[in-house]
């Protein structure tokens, strides 16, 4: 898919750029990251207009990030409906309003797999809009400008920046869900000691 | 964990710590092989022309492999012997399959090979140096 993708974005300039990061930030495996990368690298090649990517890619990745937590939005009642007595759902929604801004902002660029259920999940919760949109422009801004300013350091060598940083987001991904999942259990041991 | 915990929610934490693991594990081993072939390796600096054939992709065109290596693309379009005018926006795959469908490979292969025998020449590091050797002086 990226593949296909790279080779369009040679042939139509920044503008698929920016329909590209629209897609993805409606859960599309369109492979963003890459195309965030790979734009930059093609900017140092004078390939692509770098300014008039970074704006294209910056509004795509921000409607499709408003249409998914419209999406949450809508969504709201049913949850609402089906696990809105639940304790869990209570505690859930309670602990992400807590941290939702840094959520937000740490899924636009670092943790960049679970940015989509960030953003149905800030949608269904009730998670004010203005907040959102603010934290994700500045996440947004952020992943576009470190990961495409790495696709120009890197130039025509900027696969290896792209499998580095693709690798590292799993990583901490994964210390993330075991961070979690230890802080509950501890949580637990607590409760029944308390 | 308590005993009047939900089993739901502790099978659910159990999940998380596996799946958290796992990941790191997984994740953490290709970063770091990712983050050795870093090792040495600065970046190339701006307006480098591209010599090394090697990062040449299938996904490529070839006025954008002309555009990065300096080599005309007419060059390139006369070594597959295909017409420039209507394969300009093809993939480097696209027209292997189109022109050369049991070579897997071929275009890629000859792209190189025409990249690397009409490269400009290198530039060279430093300027020349314009020292003269000391001669003997003329003996009167």
């Amino acid at each position: 898919m990226s593949e296909f993708l790279l080779t369009q974005i040679i042939n139509f300039g920044t503008p698929l750029v920016g329909f590209i990061l629209f897609l993805g930030a409606l859960g599309l495996p369109v492979g963003a990251s890459v195309v965030v990368i790979a734009a930059g690298a093609f900017g140092q090649q004078g390939i692509l207009d770098i300014p008039t990517a970074a704006v294209y890619g910056l509004i795509g990745a921000l409607i499709g990030d408003t249409l998914s937590f419209g999406m949450g939005y809508y969504a709201k009642d049913a949850v609402q409906k089906r696990l809105g007595n639940s304790p869990a759902w209570k505690n859930a929604t309670g602990g992400f309003q807590k941290n939702a801004g840094l959520a937000v902002f740490f899924t636009r660029w670092l943790i960049t797999a679970v940015a989509i259920p960030t953003n149905l999940i800030a949608g269904s919760s009730g998670y004010k809009y203005s907040h959102f949109i603010s934290y994700d422009i500045a996440g947004e801004i952020l992943w576009i400008g470190l990961y495409g300013g790495l696709g120009y350091l890197f130039g025509s060598e900027w696969e290896l920046v792209s499998d580095f940083l693709s690798n590292f987001g799993g990583l901490i991904l994964g210390i993330v869900l075991f961070g979690f999942g230890i802080q509950q259990a501890l949580k637990w041991q607590k409760t029944k000691q308390g | 964990m308590s005993a009047n915990t939900n089993p739901k929610q502790k099978a659910l934490v159990i999940i998380l710590i596996i799946l958290g693991v796992v990941f790191t594990a997984f994740f953490g081993m290709r970063a770091l092989r990712a983050f050795k072939k870093f090792d040495g390796h600065r970046p190339p600096p701006h307006g480098k022309v591209e010599t090394d054939v090697e990062l040449i992709r299938e996904w490529m065109t070839i006025p954008f492999i002309s555009h990065t290596y300096h080599v005309p693309d007419k060059i390139i379009f006369e070594a597959l012997g295909i017409s420039p005018s209507e394969n300009h926006e093809k993939s480097l795959e696209d027209i292997n399959t189109e022109f050369f469908p049991d070579n897997a490979g071929y275009v890629l292969d000859v792209v190189k090979k025409t990249i690397l025998a009409h490269q400009p020449p290198p530039l060279p590091d430093s300027a020349p140096t314009t020292d003269v050797p000391p001669t003997a002086a003329p003996v009167p």
